[in-house]
């Protein structure tokens, strides 16, 4: 009996606030970690040095002459100065032999790749200065980690609707679908 | 303190209830519904940069100058080349479907070799070569062992097949049924020689007789354009179009006039036309006019009324049309391309030297520069090739087919198909699991024509010698296929033979350089044009002599097998895209629909809807009717393109083959085949 009356008290709302603490650790903090495994480009490509060469994003990432944007560049363009090792970097000679050389592009891993049922035009959003969207890239050494979710597929700065949306809203742009979904 | 169940569920919801303030719910519901939208069976676009290439596509017989749009380096969509002066942006619906058919499931994926009946494996290539080589080894000097059919007309392939062959000590280089063929033998009745070209864009009166030129004879795209020309958008024509054939078909239907005209009588509605010609003032000064007046004399507009129940009527307003025009020209062919006699198309020309116009509207092109020494001829028929094969008059033990489909696509196929199976070793070069392939021995897929070199010289039709060429348009083919002249020089090498070149892109160049063309310029979209040669032609008359006034037979029909671009050809199966076009009064479910009018359907005692078998020869057809007001009287027309027992889950099995019931007759006094004027019985069934 005395036993029964101690269980009746015991912790009260203790073990409730513990499993509410402890979930909120494992959402919040754990959850994150689990749901993304990690990826590192196949070639540590240095965006510092190449900007140390004073070098721009355009000369890489330039707009096609119907307005299209290339994204990554090709190994044609790489080769115009990687066509054989030319520096002293580790990472070029990787790319220099084991891509260039093959002729095989480089299976770069693309941080905000956006699936096919949406139409973002680069050149509609040329206004914009390319950090507020995309990592700031430009004076990083090391490309940083790819975080894919292992469930969908994408990276976890792949761009989600509602922010299109949000963005879009804040600066007075419709927002129908065909917009963005042609 | 323990922790009792009590407790325990305490722990539970406060976890539970914890966790609706995470990410973990939300985000997993989310994450899933993506995931479930990234199935990896669902296509995923091609990226990279968009590109209009120049690019000669042979999917259609005559050839288009065209340029694909590719993302990425892959083709996506066709569209035609304005450069090209002929058909100024224009394009086959064959063509157009172009970047589709380099991606069909019907394509041969990789060399196979036949291991039992219907089944194949894929092997290597160079099993498959090794193969080629030792069976043309073994048979190597022995005439008539090695035989080829070629369903190509205007590429220079044909000139390393017969280089080949005549390597190895065999002539037997034969090619599949087109116009060009007659129509050369033709001008030599005519006195004439060479390839006969037509200018359509430089004539103010246009008569078709039986050719389909709007749809399926010549280059039609040009033709087309050359129509469109002379019908500016608000303004008045400038030119006359009339068809007279068996069915009021495409080009009928746009045509100023149309006359129905059965495809057994079209000589004698043409010398018919000569005879009122002639009775208005109508002279020339070749040597056998009074041979040529004489005989047309005998075709009356009543007599050819009596015959065709065309009315006379219309056969003289036609004639004064004719006679008002400035620049009239004729053009005689059949309705489907093929299968006509010298005689249809010398009655036909035989009105442009009357009226003066050989030279002007109708033209004759020098013979071309021959790129292979030792090629031959291409002046053999397929289908008499294989009759020969079907009665043992020819016996070769190795049969090379190159673009052909000669097990679907000649008179009487299903007796052309067993004439096959008496030969012992037959390799298909072939793009796609077509008919012919899928009873070969040996299959060495072919690469699509976005895929290949290849050239185009003086499709017929045109008014000018014209060159086209082209070059790959991807750098990786679809499947794994080679092209089959460079395989052919490849086994050339290999049996101590040298055609003189190792590519069929370096035998592209030597035709290019002896035409005087620049290649370059040609696989970037260009053309070569050269100038007709002069010269007249007699009128063809003692020729024309051998024609008979056809007869009614109240126990037959004449068929009239019609054509249909969009439906594919003799080579290609219907494309899966242009099958939204095909009529429920033409296709429904796998049943086809064979036409005629009213009149025709009573006197056979059948009706809409009716199922009926016609049969000709030993062939069969089997069917459904419709009744088309637009078909020529006592005519069944029948559409191309249908019955296919090969190909892919689009084509197979849909209606039914109207090259089953074709029947082959040699043409009096040239002893030709033809076969468009085929007689069928209808029954119903």
């Amino acid at each position: 009996m005395e036993e029964k009356k101690q269980c009746k008290g015991c912790g009260g709302a203790l073990p409730f606030l513990i499993g509410f603490v402890a979930m909120l650790v494992v959402g919040w903090v754990v959850f994150p970690k689990v749901i993304y495994s990690q990826k590192t480009q196949p070639v540590r490509f240095s965006h510092k040095i190449h900007q140390e060469q004073g070098m721009e994003c355009a000369n890489c990432h330039a707009f096609r002459d119907d307005g299209s944007y290339a994204g990554l560049p090709k190994n044609e363009k790489c080769q115009e100065c990687h066509a054989d090792v030319v520096g002293s970097d580790p990472a070029e000679k990787v790319y220099v032999e084991q891509y260039a050389q093959k002729n095989k592009e480089v299976p770069w891993l693309v941080y905000q790749y956006q699936p096919d049922n949406v139409f973002f035009s680069h050149k509609a959003h040329e206004s914009f200065e390319c950090k507020e969207c995309h990592l700031e890239v430009g004076k990083m050494d090391t490309p940083p980690v790819y975080y894919e979710n292992r469930l969908s597929g994408y990276s976890k700065q792949t761009m989600k609707m509602w922010q299109c949306e949000r963005c879009h809203a804040e600066n007075g742009v419709s927002n129908a679908c065909h917009v963005c979904h042609k | 303190m323990g922790l009792d169940r009590r407790g325990f569920v305490k722990i539970v919801v406060g976890g539970v209830a914890g966790t609706l303030f995470t990410p973990v719910i939300w985000k997993s519901l989310d994450d899933v519904s993506i995931w479930s939208q990234n199935w990896p069976w669902i296509p995923r676009l091609n990226k990279g940069e968009v590109k209009s290439k120049a690019a000669l596509s042979k999917l259609c017989p005559a050839g288009c100058a065209v340029k694909v749009k590719t993302v990425g380096g892959l083709p996506f969509a066709v569209v035609g080349n304005t450069a090209n002066p002929l058909s100024k942006g224009g394009v086959c619906p064959v063509c157009a479907a172009g970047a589709q058919l380099m991606y069909s499931p019907a394509r041969v994926k990789s060399p196979m070799k036949k291991v039992g009946e219907g089944k194949f494996e894929a092997i290597k290539w160079e099993d498959a070569e090794a193969l080629l080589v030792e069976k043309l080894t073994a048979l190597k000097g022995q005439n008539g062992k090695i035989a080829a059919i070629n369903g190509d007309e205007t590429g220079s392939a044909g000139e390393v097949l017969s280089g080949l062959l005549a390597g190895l000590g065999n002539s037997g280089c034969y090619m599949m049924p087109g116009e060009k063929f007659v129509a050369e033998k033709g001008v030599k009745l005519m006195g004439g020689s060479g390839q006969p070209g037509f200018d359509i864009a430089g004539s103010d009166l246009v008569l078709m007789i039986g050719a389909d030129a709007l749809d399926s004879w010549g280059t039609t795209v040009a033709n087309q354009k050359a129509f469109a020309a002379t019908r500016p958008t608000g303004g008045v024509a400038t030119a006359k179009f009339v068809y007279a054939g068996p069915v009021l078909n495409h080009t009928a239907a746009v045509s100023d006039k149309f006359l129905p005209v059965p495809p057994t009588a079209t000589a004698a509605f043409a010398l018919g036309l000569a005879n009122l010609l002639i009775n208005a003032g109508a002279v020339c000064s070749a040597p056998d006019f009074a041979e040529y007046k004489a005989l047309a004399a005998k075709y009356t507009a009543e007599e050819v009324e009596k015959a065709t129940g065309l009315k006379a009527e219309s056969m003289k307003e036609l004639a004064a049309l004719i006679k008002a025009a400035k620049a009239p020209l004729v053009i005689a062919g059949a309705s489907f391309g093929q299968g006509a006699g010298a005689l249809d198309f010398v009655a036909g020309a035989s009105l442009n030297v009357l009226l003066g116009r050989v030279g002007g509207g109708m033209t004759l092109l020098p013979a071309a520069p021959k790129a292979v020494a030792g090629a031959g001829a291409s002046d053999k028929d397929a289908g008499s090739f294989l009759a020969d094969v079907s009665t043992g008059k020819a016996a070769p033990g190795v049969l090379l087919v190159y673009e052909a489909n000669p097990a679907y696509a000649l008179p009487q196929a299903g007796d052309m198909a067993k004439a096959l199976g008496n030969i012992a070793f037959k390799v298909s070069f072939s793009t796609y699991m077509d008919e012919t392939a899928s009873l070969c021995d040996l299959i060495l897929p072919a690469p699509h024509p976005f895929e290949r070199y290849d050239d185009n010289l003086n499709p017929y039709g045109v008014a000018k010698p014209t060159y086209l060429a082209g070059k790959p348009v991807v750098q990786k083919p679809v499947a794994d296929c080679k092209d089959p002249v460079d395989v052919l020089l490849g086994a050339a090498a290999k049996l101590g033979l040298s055609l003189g070149f190792d590519t069929y892109a370096d035998v592209i160049k030597a035709k290019a350089k002896a035409l005087g063309a620049d290649f370059d310029a040609l696989v970037a979209g260009g053309i070569w044009t050269g100038e007709a040669k002069g010269g007249s032609l007699n009128l063809g008359a003692s020729a024309l002599a051998k024609v008979a006034m056809p007869k009614a037979d109240d126990k037959t029909l004449a068929l009239a097998p019609m054509s249909n671009q969009a439906y594919g050809s003799a080579t290609l199966a219907t494309p899966p895209a242009n099958l939204l076009a095909v009529r429920d009064t033409e296709l429904s479910g796998k049943d086809l629909f064979v036409q005629m009018n009213a009149a025709t359907a009573k006197k056979v005692g059948v009706a809409e809807g009716a199922r009926v078998k016609l049969s000709a020869g030993k062939g069969e057809l089997k069917a459904r009717v419709h009744l088309n007001e637009g078909v020529a009287p006592g005519t069944v027309a029948v559409l191309l393109g249908f019955g296919r027992s090969a190909w892919d889950e689009f084509t197979k099995g849909k209606g039914d083959n109207v090259y089953k019931i074709l029947t082959v007759s040699d043409e009096a006094g040239t002893g030709l085949k033809v076969w468009a004027g085929s007689t069928v019985t209808v029954a119903k069934v």
